[in-house]
C-alpha cells in the first residue's frame, strides 16, 4: 500500500511536468497543426535559460522562469517563421523539419553551455511533507501549484480573451476565421510563442528535480508528445490528463517491471491508442488528419 | 513524336543504369580500407532508406520503426547464429521471417490511426524493441552480442570487406530493381493512390487495410536484409545502434533524398552518410550543420533533391506553355441489350447518427435496375450522408443497403468496389500526385490481394498483366475524349476535365451501380449538356445510376426518378413531373426562390428537348 | 540507332566486367609509417548525443596531457598532434571511425568511454595493429581478448571487490540493497558487487533494476525502504546516481549509500546536492584532486585550460594518454605491435594509481575507499 502511494506521489509529480510539455504541443498544434517535435529541445533550452540566470544571475526562481520563458517565446519567434511553408502541409515534412530544428538548438546549446550540463539546487529547502508515511516533496507541490496556476491561466486566456476567442477560432477554422478578419498568422506566432513559454516553463520546473544537460529534451519530448495524443490531441485538458497518465504509467511500469518498463509503458499507450484514437478527450472539430 | 521522345528517354535511362552499374563494379578499386567500409555501411543505410521510403513516400504511411526492424534483422541473426548455432544463411532466412512478422505486428496500428498518431506509436514502439534488447539476457543486454560468424559463400573470403562489398552491392542492386518494380506496376500504384487519398483509393477497390500491412511488411523485409547484412559486416551488434537519433538520420536520407523516388532514397542515404563521415572530427558544428541542413530542405525543397530536376523542368514548361491539348469528345459506350435486367438497389429504413445529431432517419428506397434516380434536398438534408452509408465510408447505424443478392451495409468500400459499385465525390477526390492514366489504371486493376505471390515468385505474370491494364486504361482515355491528359497531373486541369477524368475513373471499375455525387458542380452549360449525354450512355450500357444534384434543371431533363430528402428523411418521390408539383418539396426544397410555374415550365422545356 | 547504342553499351560493360572480375581489388598494404612528421593520436569518444558529457571531459584531459607534452618538445623531436573524432555512441559509426583513423596513419587511439562502440571497434583495430586505451570498464571489453586493448581504470570487479572488502569485512554491514541500471555500466556493476558479496555468504535485501533514463524512482526506493537496509549499494553513472540518491533522502531512506567511481564526482555531488550525498562511500582509483601532489598539479593545469574542475573522466583519459606519450618515448615512436609491446611493459605512476598491465589490458586493480564529508571526498580511515 504504502509503495503503491508512494509510486502515486512520485508519477503525479512527473505527471505535471509531462502535462505542461503536452500543453505546449497542444496549443501549437491545435492553433496551426503543426506538430512540434522541437519542443522537447524548447524545454532543454528553457531549463538551461531558467537555471542559468537563477544560479548565476542569482534572479529569484521564479523570475528566472519568467526570463526564460521570455527567451524562448523569442526562439519560438524566428522559429514560426522559418516554418510557416509547413503549416497545415503533410506530415512527413513538419516531422523532419522540426526535428531538423530541434538538432540545431541541441548543437546551439551545447556550443553555448557545453556538453557536461550542470545540477540545479532545488530553490525550496523544506523537508519533505509525511502524511501517513508517504512522503511529499515540498518542491513537487510547488511544480504542482505552478502547473494549475499555468493550466487556468492559459484557459482564461483562451475563453475570455480577444486574442485568445481568436486563436480558439483559427483552431477550429482557418478559413472561415480569415473570413471574419482574424489575422492566421499573428494568431500562430501567438500560439507558437506561449507554447514555447510553457516549455520554459516546464524546463524550468523540471532542473531541480532532474539534471539540464543538451540531451534533456529527447525524452521528457518524446513522453510529453505521447501525452498529449493520450488526452487527446488539441485539447488542453486533456494534455493534463494525459501528462499525469503518462507519468503515472511510468512510475507504476518501473515499479512492476524495472528494466523493462519503456517496453511496458509503450506497448500500453499503443494499446490505448489503438482502442481510442482520438485520445481521451478527443474533439472531432480540431482533429486536421 | 511523343513516341520517339519517350523512347530516347528511356534508352537514356538504360544508359545511365549501365554507367552506374559498371561504376559501382569497378567502385572498390580506387577505395581503400577505410573508404570500402564506409561505403558497406551506406548501402545498408540505402536499404533501410528505401524501404522507409516504400512506406512513407510511397505508401504515405508514417513509420518510425524501421530502425527497429533493422535491430530485428540484425539480432535475429545473431541469436540465431550464436545460441541456436545455426548456419548463416539459414538464421539469414529466419532472420528475414522475425522481420516480416514484426513489420506486420508494428503494422497494426496502422489500421486504426494515421499520420501524427502513427507516428508516435511506432517510434513508441522502437524504443519498446530497444529496451527489450538492453534487458534481455538471450540479446546479450546492454553489452550485445559478439562472435557472429563470417558468412560463408562458396570459398569466397567474406570478413575481406573488398568482397562483402559485391555481395552488398547484389543484394541492393536485386532490391532497388525490386522497389523500382513494385512502385511501377499494380501494387505501387495502389500504395500510391492510398497514399494520396485513402478514401477515394478504398472507393475504387484498392484494399486499404491490406494495402497497409503490405507497406509495413515490405519496409520491414528492407530492414531485415538491411539487418543481415549489417551484422554479416560488423560481426557485432548492440542496442545503441538502433537509437532514435539513427531513426531520425534515416528520416532526414528519405527527405532529403525524395521519399517518392526510390532513387532519391539512395541518393539521400549515400548523401548524408558520406557528408556525416567527412564531418565526423568537427562534431558539435557537425550536428548544427546537419539540423540547418534539414530544416533548409524541408522548407526550400520538400520534393527533396530527386524532386529537383521535376521543379525545375516544371518552372521552364510554364514558362513556354504552348499547351495544345485538347478534351475531345466523349465515345458513348454500346447500348447493352442486358440494360435494365441487373438487381436493383433496395435502401430499407437506414438510419446514421452523429454523437446525438441524427444525420439520416430511416432511409428507405429502391431503385430499379438501369435507372437513373435524381436525389435532391436542401444543404444538410443527408444527400451525402446517405451515399457514404451506401458505399460503405460510413457504417449505418441502423438498416440496410441491398444490391440485388448482395448485403451492401457492413462492408468495406473495396469491397463494395469489387462487388460492382462506383461513386464519385462531391469535392473531387483524384489521386492528385499520379497522373491522369495511373489514375484510371488504379481502378482498373481489380486483382485481388492473393495475387500478390506473383511479385515475388513469378514477375512476368505482373509485367503482362500490366499491359493488359495499360491496354485497357488507353480505350478508356480515348472513348472519354482524354488521350491529350494521358500524362498530365490532374490538379493543373481545367475543372471540368478532372470531373470528366473522376467520372471515367469511377467507370474503369466496370460498376453495375454509379453514385454520382453532385456531378455537374462548376461545370458550364456546354460540359452539363456533354455530362448528360455521358450518363445517358453509362445508363445504356447497363449502368444503375444515382446522382445527387442541386442543377434542377439537369435533375429534371436526366433523371428518371427522382428522391427527395430533407432533415434526413425521405418526404418525396416519384417522377420529376410528379415531384416537382408537390407542395411538401416545393416548400422543403425550393422555399421562395422558385415557384411551381417555373419549375414545371424548365421541366417541360428539358424534356422536349 | 537508340537500339545499337544500348546494345554498345551493354557490350562493353560485359567485356570490362569480365576482364575487371578476374583481379579482386583491395589494397592490402597500409599506410607507410611517416617518421617525419607529427606523430598522430586520435581521441574518439561521443561528442553529440546522450554520452556527449564523457567525451568532453576525456578529450579534456588527452589534449592536455598532449599540450604538456609538446611544451616539453614532444618525442624524438617530433610534435604530437590530437585529433577529436565523434562516434555519436553509435558502433557503426565507431566501426567508421576505426577505419578511418587505421587508413590515416594513427599511431594509437584514446577511447572510447562507451563499451559497445569499443568492442565493435576492437577487431578492426586489432587488426590494423592499433593499441587503444579505453575508459570503459565492461567484461564484455576484456572478452574481446584484444593484445592492443588496454583499459585506463580498473575493473567493476576490482572495484566491488575493494567496497564489498570495506563494507562487510571492515564494518560488518551485511544488510545491503540494490538499485542499478539496466545499461552495461549498471548491468556490470551488478554483477560484480553481487559477486563480491556472494564470497562473503552475503545476499542483497532487495534488488531493483532501473533504466537508464528513469528519472522517478519513487516505486524502487520505496520497496528498498520496506527493507530497511543499513546500505543501499547505487550502481549507475553519476547523475542518475544523483538522482536516486537525492530521491531516496526526500523518502526518509537514511541509509549509508555506497557505490563506484561515479559515486566520487562533482556532477554526483550537485545533483543529489551536498548534504543528501553527505556519507557516500565511494571505492574509486581516483578520490579527489586533492589527493597528492601530481593530482593537485592535473587539477590546476586542468582548470587553467578549460576554466572547469577536472574530474575523474579527464584524469583517466590524461593517463591513459600520459601511458601512450611514455611508451611511445621509451620505444621510440615505434607503432604497431612495437608500441603495444612498449605499452605493456610501461610501469606509469598516474593520478589513479601506478599502472601495470595484465595480459588482459587492465593496467589498474586496485582502488581506494573515500568518504563524502563536509562535500568533499576524503579517503576513509581504514
Amino acid at each position: 500500500m504504502q509503495v503503491f502511494l508512494q509510486t502515486l506521489v512520485g508519477g503525479l509529480s512527473f505527471g505535471a511536468v509531462y502535462a505542461l510539455v503536452a500543453m505546449g504541443f497542444s496549443i501549437v498544434y491545435r492553433t496551426m497543426g503543426l506538430v512540434n517535435f522541437a519542443h522537447g529541445q524548447v524545454v532543454m533550452v528553457g531549463a538551461y535559460a531558467a537555471s542559468t540566470f537563477y544560479m548565476s544571475s542569482r534572479l529569484p526562481f521564479i523570475l528566472a522562469i519568467i526570463v526564460a520563458m521570455l527567451v524562448t517565446g523569442a526562439i519560438a519567434l524566428v522559429m514560426e517563421r522559418v516554418l510557416r511553408p509547413l503549416e497545415n502541409k503533410d506530415f512527413d515534412l513538419m516531422l523532419i523539419g522540426t526535428i531538423g530544428f530541434g538538432v540545431v538548438l541541441e548543437s546551439l546549446a551545447t556550443i553555448i553551455w557545453g556538453a557536461t550540463g550542470h545540477a540545479v539546487p532545488t530553490p525550496v529547502a523544506a523537508e519533505p511533507l509525511d502524511v501517513f508515511g508517504v512522503r511529499i516533496r515540498t518542491y513537487s507541490l510547488v511544480v504542482l501549484g505552478i502547473a494549475a496556476v499555468a493550466t487556468v491561466l492559459l484557459l482564461l486566456f483562451l475563453q475570455r480573451t480577444k486574442r485568445g476567442a481568436a486563436m480558439q477560432a483559427v483552431a477550429m477554422d482557418h478559413e472561415a476565421a480569415t473570413a471574419v478578419g482574424i489575422h492566421v498568422g499573428r494568431s500562430n506566432a501567438i500560439a507558437f510563442a506561449v507554447g514555447a513559454g510553457l516549455a520554459a516553463l516546464a524546463g524550468g520546473l523540471v532542473g531541480p528535480l532532474l539534471y539540464v544537460s543538451p540531451t534533456l529534451g529527447g525524452t521528457l519530448g518524446i513522453k510529453g508528445f505521447a501525452a498529449a495524443i493520450l488526452g487527446g490531441f488539441g485539447n488542453i485538458t486533456g494534455a493534463i490528463v494525459g501528462g499525469l497518465a503518462i507519468g503515472l504509467l511510468d512510475s507504476f511500469a518501473a515499479g512492476q517491471f524495472q528494466g523493462y518498463s519503456d517496453l511496458v509503458v509503450f506497448l500500453v499507450f499503443t494499446a490505448i491508442v489503438m482502442v481510442k484514437p482520438t485520445g481521451l478527450f478527443g474533439e472531432r472539430t480540431v482533429s486536421r488528419a | 513524336m511523343n513516341l520517339l521522345l519517350r523512347n530516347r528517354l528511356r534508352s537514356a535511362q538504360l544508359i545511365a543504369v549501365a554507367v552506374v552499374a559498371v561504376t559501382a563494379w569497378f567502385l572498390p578499386y580506387g577505395l581503400d580500407g577505410y573508404g570500402i567500409h564506409v561505403v558497406n555501411i551506406a548501402i545498408v543505410f540505402a536499404l533501410l532508406a528505401v524501404g522507409l521510403g516504400l512506406a512513407m513516400g510511397v505508401a504515405g504511411q508514417i513509420n518510425l520503426a524501421q530502425v527497429a526492424f533493422f535491430g530485428v534483422g540484425s539480432y535475429a541473426l545473431a541469436i540465431f547464429t550464436t545460441s541456436s548455432g545455426l548456419g548463416f544463411w539459414v538464421s539469414a532466412v529466419l532472420a528475414m521471417l522475425a522481420t516480416a512478422l514484426a513489420g506486420l505486428f508494428v503494422g497494426i496500428p496502422a489500421l486504426r490511426v494515421q499520420s501524427h498518431y502513427l507516428g508516435i506509436v511506432t517510434l513508441g514502439l522502437a524504443l519498446a524493441f530497444t529496451n527489450w534488447v538492453t534487458n534481455a539476457e538471450v540479446a546479450g543486454g546492454a553489452s550485445g552480442l559478439n562472435g557472429i560468424p563470417v558468412p560463408p559463400l562458396f570459398g569466397i573470403d567474406l570478413s575481406d570487406e573488398y568482397l562483402y562489398y559485391y555481395l552488398e552491392l547484389i543484394v541492393f542492386g536485386l532490391a532497388i530493381a525490386f522497389a523500382v518494380f513494385l512502385v511501377r506496376t499494380a501494387l505501387g500504384r495502389r500504395l500510391r493512390a492510398m497514399r494520396d487519398d485513402s478514401l477515394a483509393a478504398g472507393a475504387v477497390g484498392a484494399p486499404v487495410p491490406l494495402l497497409r500491412m503490405t507497406a509495413f511488411l515490405t519496409a520491414s523485409v528492407y530492414g531485415g536484409a538491411a539487418g543481415v547484412l549489417y551484422a554479416g559486416l560488423i560481426r557485432y551488434i548492440a542496442p545503441e545502434t538502433f537509437s532514435v537519433a539513427n531513426m531520425f538520420l534515416l528520416l532526414a536520407m528519405v527527405i532529403i533524398g525524395g521519399r517518392q523516388s526510390i532513387l532519391g532514397c539512395v541518393i539521400g542515404a549515400v548523401a548524408l552518410s558520406l557528408v556525416r563521415e567527412a564531418l565526423v572530427d568537427f562534431s558539435v558544428y557537425a550536428q548544427l550543420g546537419y539540423g540547418s541542413v534539414v530544416v533548409l530542405m524541408v522548407v526550400f525543397a520538400p520534393t527533396g533533391l530527386a524532386g529537383l530536376p521535376r521543379r525545375i523542368h516544371g518552372v521552364i514548361r510554364r514558362r513556354r506553355s504552348g499547351d495544345r491539348a485538347v478534351l475531345k469528345p466523349f465515345r458513348p459506350y454500346p447500348p447493352a441489350e442486358s440494360a435494365g435486367q441487373g438487381p436493383p438497389l433496395e435502401i430499407a429504413g437506414i438510419s446514421k447518427n452523429f454523437r446525438g445529431v441524427k444525420a439520416l432517419k430511416g432511409v428507405s428506397l429502391s431503385v430499379a435496375p438501369g435507372e437513373i434516380r435524381g436525389i435532391v434536398g436542401p444543404n444538410g438534408s443527408g444527400k451525402t450522408t446517405l451515399f457514404n452509408v451506401i458505399s460503405g465510408i460510413y457504417t449505418a447505424s441502423a438498416g440496410t443497403a441491398t444490391f440485388g443478392t448482395e448485403v451492401l451495409t457492413g462492408r468495406r468500400p473495396y469491397q463494395l468496389s469489387q462487388l460492382g459499385l462506383a461513386r464519385t465525390f462531391q469535392n473531387l477526390r483524384l489521386f492528385g500526385q499520379m497522373t491522369v492514366e495511373e489514375n484510371l489504371l488504379v481502378a482498373l486493376d481489380r486483382s485481388a490481394m492473393r495475387s500478390l505471390w506473383r511479385y515475388v515468385l513469378w514477375p512476368v505474370g505482373i509485367w503482362r498483366f500490366e499491359r493488359r491494364l495499360r491496354h485497357d486504361a488507353a480505350e478508356l482515355l480515348e472513348r472519354f475524349g482524354l488521350e491529350d491528359y494521358q500524362a498530365a497531373a490532374p490538379k493543373s486541369l481545367p475543372y471540368g476535365i478532372q470531373r470528366r477524368v473522376e467520372l471515367a475513373r469511377a467507370m474503369a471499375s466496370g460498376p453495375k451501380l454509379l453514385l454520382l455525387d453532385e456531378p455537374a458542380a462548376g461545370l458550364n452549360g456546354q460540359e452539363v449538356g456533354q455530362l448528360k449525354e455521358i450518363v445517358r450512355s453509362i445508363r445504356d450500357s447497363g449502368v444503375t445510376v444515382v446522382l445527387i444534384e442541386h442543377n434542377m434543371g439537369l435533375v429534371m431533363s436526366l433523371c428518371d426518378r427522382i428522391t427527395v430528402l430533407a432533415s434526413g428523411g425521405v418526404i418525396a418521390e416519384g417522377t420529376p413531373a410528379e415531384v416537382a408539383v408537390r407542395p411538401e418539396v416545393i416548400e422543403a426544397y425550393l422555399g421562395d426562390s422558385f415557384s411551381t410555374a417555373e419549375v414545371v415550365r424548365a421541366v417541360e422545356t428539358e424534356t422536349m428537348s | 540507332m537508340t537500339r545499337f547504342g544500348i546494345g554498345r553499351v551493354l557490350a562493353c560493360a560485359t567485356a570490362v566486367l569480365t576482364i575487371g572480375a578476374c583481379s579482386a581489388p583491395g589494397s592490402s598494404q597500409s599506410a607507410p609509417a611517416d617518421t617525419s612528421g607529427p606523430i598522430k593520436i586520435a581521441v574518439v569518444d561521443a561528442q553529440s548525443g546522450q554520452l556527449s558529457s564523457l567525451g568532453a571531459w576525456e578529450s579534456k584531459g588527452a589534449k592536455l596531457a598532449v599540450d604538456q607534452w609538446n611544451a616539453k618538445g614532444g618525442i624524438n623531436g617530433r610534435k604530437i598532434q590530437v585529433d577529436v573524432f565523434d562516434d555519436t555512441g553509435d558502433p557503426t559509426v565507431g566501426t567508421n571511425l576505426a577505419r578511418k583513423i587505421a587508413s590515416e596513419g594513427y599511431v594509437a587511439m584514446i577511447g572510447t568511454a562507451e563499451s559497445a562502440v569499443t568492442v565493435a571497434m576492437a577487431p578492426v583495430l586489432q587488426q590494423a595493429k592499433i593499441p587503444s586505451i579505453t575508459s570503459g570498464q565492461s567484461p564484455s571489453i576484456t572478452a574481446v581478448k584484444s593484445p592492443f586493448q588496454f583499459l585506463n581504470g580498473p575493473t567493476s570487479t576490482t572495484y566491488d571487490e575493494t567496497l564489498a572488502k570495506h563494507l562487510v569485512d571492515q564494518k560488518g554491514l551485511k544488510s545491503i540493497a540494490f538499485i542499478t541500471n539496466n545499461g552495461s555500466y549498471g548491468k556490470g556493476e551488478h554483477d560484480a558487487f553481487g559477486k563480491a558479496l556472494a564470497g562473503r555468504g552475503v545476499t542483497p535485501v532487495d534488488d531493483q533494476v532501473v533504466t537508464t533514463d528513469q528519472k522517478d524512482f519513487s516505486a524502487a526506493l520505496t520497496s528498498i525502504r520496506q527493507k530497511n537496509p543499513q546500505v543501499l549499494f547505487v550502481g549507475t553513472e553519476e547523475v542518475e546516481a544523483g538522482l536516486i540518491v537525492k530521491q531516496a533522502r526526500e523518502l526518509g531512506i537514511t541509509a549509508v549509500v555506497a557505490g563506484a567511481a561515479p559515486m566520487g564526482t562533482t556532477v554526483y555531488l550537485n545533483t543529489a546536492g551536498a548534504p543528501n550525498a553527505e556519507g557516500t562511500i565511494v571505492s574509486s582509483p581516483y578520490l579527489s584532486n586533492e589527493i597528492n601532489d601530481a593530482s593537485r598539479a592535473f587539477a590546476q593545469a586542468y582548470k587553467a585550460a578549460y576554466n572547469e574542475e577536472a574530474e575523474l573522466h579527464g584524469a583517466k583519459a590524461f593517463d591513459g594518454t600520459n601511458i601512450f606519450l611514455t611508451a611511445l618515448k621509451t620505444s621510440n615512436a615505434a607503432t604497431g605491435q612495437q608500441l603495444a609491446d612498449a605499452i605493456r611493459g610501461t610501469k606509469y605512476p598516474g593520478l589513479l594509481g601506478t599502472f601495470t598491465f595484465d595480459e588482459t589490458g587492465v593496467g589498474i586493480h586496485a582502488t581506494a575507499i573515500g568518504v563524502i564529508t563536509a562535500g568533499k571526498l576524503v579517503a576513509a580511515a581504514s
